[in-house]
């Protein structure tokens, strides 16, 4: 395996991290469009709640995608960034303004302020749009339409990512990240015992994940003859994926049914992940089919080596860190530091620790 | 306007906004780490509540940063596809290096903000330790970045192409100990003296409570270590341009023409239409003194470049004497403010003008930031990687930059707007009820 390969691997890792985690908090913003009605104070505090501490931190893989692809593929990264200048920087505006209007409405003074509820529906807005134009813009990339004659590269005005595929894949990122999010706040719910709320985020989870299957197999549809390459792989290379993609889908959506929340929350994981590898896999050796690919987009093996090798101390501080935020906040297990009592009493138990 | 001005503004303004949240980035998580440990050491309420209402702040200024931090990051490739390709290929590993601090500092701040109430107090402050220190790592992989394109080095071109990379030398490039530490020292400068700027105004309005003094002093600490250190780090990188970067040296201090025993002009407007610096005050042979310690050293002009590899001196010097006039009025305030203060037997002292001078010397401070990068990018033109690629082309083929130099305008005013209301908002909330050491509630309503 080359060098090169394996850089690829991690930064496809990577894209999963982010489609899981960030993936999910653009989900719950647009949920936040939906939290309307008498439960819209306590789902916006469940949003709140679910994003608040691990945002930052869940954004920071869309950072280590870019650097990644810059430094291993710098040529690939150059090319991908003139032609898809219109989406990304559509996208790129989708993220700054999710991130500013959710700080901006949270840590409003006045919730009920009309300005706060302009940055509510900001923050709903922008986490709509961000998933379809990177969607669109990963569709235009895999469908092979990025014209790279003799090595001259234009922006694209539409003819790669605004295709039936292309918007079918971005609408299919929306549903991917809802139902995410759904599965993610009916755990949550269900952790604070408030089963209204874990009741409405399951039957959302369900619905969302029903249209995320029928347009990824309207997807599959439309890359027979808009993504060639695409559809050559995934009925060769990555079909064991693509056919344990579905299964781990239905799976999802059995847990959910017998309320198996916490199952359900790694199985959508394990399928969102087995999304991704298959669509790596079916366009190996492509980085940008049909011209740019892995061997000759890489950057010398020698900075590849280095990068890893920082990669890897990299990842040996950040992985038990993020463990660590993960299980404060998320998981059940206790964890070293944690208090575990009622609010209350918080402050009577740590003043006899100081003491 | 045309293509490659429109990016080059887009680039400019998008990195001018990120600075001040960066340096803040760095500065404030060691302020915090500095006040909830006196807290806890001393068990000290009014340092909690310092903390508290800092932390507060940070949540704001942090996500702010990190929403114009990704836009520099898509633009290095959206506006400069042919400088990342360049940059990318050989001094990537900062890039990579500083997206891991970014990764810790993002985990512990989640973990600081939003775990007041659930980690122990001590788990709580150990948690600001690798905020500060990933901060800190942070701004020194990034900068080592922008020195690499001031002093390339680490790789060599044979045929038109890029080959022999060494990364850990393009990243450990000549500029790199000097502007790293200099960048370094003006986030600690700029925090300092923000923050004393906060609580100095706060006293003028006659609020002289011991919440307001141990603010301004713990403040006007940071700042009075920093700058001395500051000043003397700046005159190391001017003097080290001289054989570096003649061409940014001679813009920065208005030298036209090569000469023996050069001049230094303070002040004035360095015209390039005439060749003279108007209105200066000139004093004779300086620049030869201050550069090389001998009067009658050769300092290389504008002239000895030809006229397409001339940066343009006028917004050059203008920003350099900038910067260095808000440094020593820093100094110069931080070191009055000491003075006063063990003078009258350990008290802070209250003079309306001192104060007024640090309510001054916050935003002076701010503003050397900005203006110090104005004198490393502006004098670095017209090359963008210094000797190799230049600015012009460099620029993307993309369409309608113009338009999108206008909305990201938009947005950075739509931002600064509402951030200065929302921090305004959050001075003026009453200050949170603190039980020591530290796990009171949080105030619910904020929804935190
Ligand atoms: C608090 C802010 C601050 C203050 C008080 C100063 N500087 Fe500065 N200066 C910066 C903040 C800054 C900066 C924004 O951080 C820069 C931009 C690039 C860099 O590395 O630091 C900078 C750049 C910079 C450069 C250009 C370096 C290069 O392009 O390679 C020089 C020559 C100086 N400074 C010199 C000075 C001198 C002689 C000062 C004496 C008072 C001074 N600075 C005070
Ligand atoms: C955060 C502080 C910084 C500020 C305020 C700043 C300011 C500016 C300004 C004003 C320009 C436009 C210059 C012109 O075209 O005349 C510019 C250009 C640029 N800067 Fe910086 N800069 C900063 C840091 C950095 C860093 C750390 C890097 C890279 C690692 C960088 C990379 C670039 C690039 C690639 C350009 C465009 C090409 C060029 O105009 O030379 N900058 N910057
Ligand atoms: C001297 C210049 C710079 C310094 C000192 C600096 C420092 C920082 C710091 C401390 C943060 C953490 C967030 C915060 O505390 O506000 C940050 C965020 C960020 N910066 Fe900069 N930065 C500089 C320039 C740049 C440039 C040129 C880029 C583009 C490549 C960049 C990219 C980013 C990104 C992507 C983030 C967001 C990280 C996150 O998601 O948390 N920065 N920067």
């Amino acid at each position: 395996m080359s060098v090169a390969l394996i850089a690829l691997s991690i930064l496809w890792f990577g894209l999963i991290a982010y489609a899981v985690l960030g993936g999910a908090d653009f989900g719950a913003g647009i949920w936040n469009l939906f939290a309307v009605g008498p439960q819209a104070k306590r789902q916006t505090q469940l949003i709140n709640k679910a994003l608040g501490p691990v945002w930052e931190a869940n954004h920071v893989w869309l950072i280590f995608l870019i650097v990644g692809l810059f430094s291993v593929f710098p040529s690939a990264f150059a090319i991908l960034s003139i032609a898809l200048f219109i989406p990304l920087t559509i996208a790129l505006i989708g993220i700054v303004m999710r991130g500013s209007a959710f700080i901006f409405r949270t840590y409003a003074i006045d919730t009920t302020a009309p300005t706060t509820t302009w940055w509510s529906r900001v923050f709903s807005t922008a986490s709509l749009a961000t998933p379809f134009f990177l969607g669109a813009a990963a569709a235009a990339v895999a469908s092979g339409k990025i014209d790279i004659t003799n090595g001259n590269v234009q922006a694209d005005p539409g003819t790669a990512w605004t295709t039936p595929f292309a918007l079918t894949i971005g609408a299919m990122a929306i549903s991917l990240c809802a139902s995410l999010a759904a599965v993610y706040l009916s755990v949550e719910a269900h952790n604070d015992h408030d089963e209204t709320l874990a009741e409405m985020y399951r039957l959302r989870a369900l619905i969302a994940g029903a249209i995320t299957a029928v347009l990824g197999a309207l997807g599959l549809l439309l890359s027979q003859s808009e993504a060639p390459i695409l559809w050559q792989g995934l009925l060769t290379r990555a079909l064991p994926v693509v056919i344990a993609t579905m299964l781990i889908g239905l799976a999802t959506a059995a847990a959910l049914f017998y309320r198996r929340y916490s199952l359900a929350r790694i199985l959508i994981i394990l399928e969102t992940a087995f999304l991704l590898g298959s669509w790596g896999l079916s366009q190996y050796p492509y980085i940008i089919p049909p011209h740019v690919t892995i061997e000759n987009a890489a950057n010398d093996p020698n900075v590849i080596v280095i990068l890893l090798i920082s990669i890897g101390i990299g990842m040996v501080l950040i992985l038990p860190a993020l463990y660590y935020l993960f299980s404060v906040f998320k998981l059940p297990t206790p964890a070293p530091g944690v208090e575990k009592k009622e609010e209350h009493t918080a402050s009577e138990v740590s003043q006899e620790k100081s003491s | 306007m045309p293509d490659l001005l429109a990016a080059r503004a887009q680039m400019g303004t998008s990195l001018a906004f990120h600075i001040i949240f960066s340096a803040l980035g760095v500065g404030l998580p060691l302020l915090l780490c500095i006040a909830e440990g006196l807290a806890l050491f001393r068990n000290d309420k009014t340092w909690m509540m310092l903390a508290r209402r800092w932390a507060r702040a940070a949540a704001i200024l942090f996500a702010i940063g990190a929403v114009s931090g990704t836009i520099l990051s898509f633009e290095l490739g959206l506006l400069w596809p042919t400088y990342i390709k360049f940059a990318g290929a050989v001094v990537g590993l900062p890039f990579a290096l500083e997206g891991f601090a970014f990764f810790l500092e993002a985990i512990f701040l989640g973990l600081y903000l939003y775990g007041w109430d659930r980690l122990s107090p001590r788990a709580h402050w150990l948690c600001s330790f690798p905020i500060w220190i990933s901060g800190l790592a942070s701004a020194w992989f990034i900068v080592s970045a922008n020195s690499w394109m001031n002093t390339p080095a680490g790789f060599v071109i044979k045929n038109g192409k890029v080959v022999d990379i060494n990364p850990i030398q393009a990243m450990l490039n000549p500029s790199t100990p000097y502007e790293t530490i200099h960048m370094i020292l003006a986030c600690y400068v700029a925090t300092g003296f923000g923050v004393a700027a906060v609580y100095a105004f706060g006293m003028l309005r006659g609020k002289r409570d011991d919440y307001y003094r141990k603010g301004l002093m713990l403040a006007m600490a940071m700042g009075v270590i920093a700058i001395p250190l500051q000043i003397i780090s700046g005159d190391a990188n001017a003097r080290f341009l001289v054989d570096a970067q003649p061409a940014k040296l001679a813009a920065m201090e208005g030298v036209f023409k090569t000469e023996q025993g050069a001049p230094l002009e303070i002040g004035g407007l360095a015209d390039p239409s005439t060749g003279k610096v108007i209105y200066a005050l000139e004093i004779p042979r300086g620049l030869s003194i201050l550069a090389t310690f001998n009067p009658n050293s050769t300092i290389k002009g504008l002239d000895a470049f030809a006229p397409a590899d001339r940066p343009n001196p006028l917004p050059v010097h203008t920003s350099f004497d900038g910067m260095v006039v808000s440094g020593f009025f820093a100094l110069f305030i931080a070191l009055l403010f000491w003075f006063l203060y063990f003078l009258k037997k350990r008290t802070v002292p209250t003079n309306r003008l001192l104060l007024l001078g640090i309510v001054l010397s916050g935003p002076l401070s701010f503003l050397a930031i900005e203006l110090g990068w104005m004198v490393t990018e502006f004098g670095r033109q017209p090359w963008v990687i210094y000797g190799y690629l230049r600015t012009k082309d460099a620029v993307t083929t993309a369409p309608w930059l113009n338009i999108s130099f206008l909305i990201f305008t938009l947005i950075y005013v739509l931002l600064a707007v509402a951030l200065t209301r929302l921090l305004l908002g959050v001075a003026r909330s009453p200050l949170p009820k603190v039980e020591m050491p530290g796990t009171s509630q949080q105030p619910e309503k904020a929804g935190v």
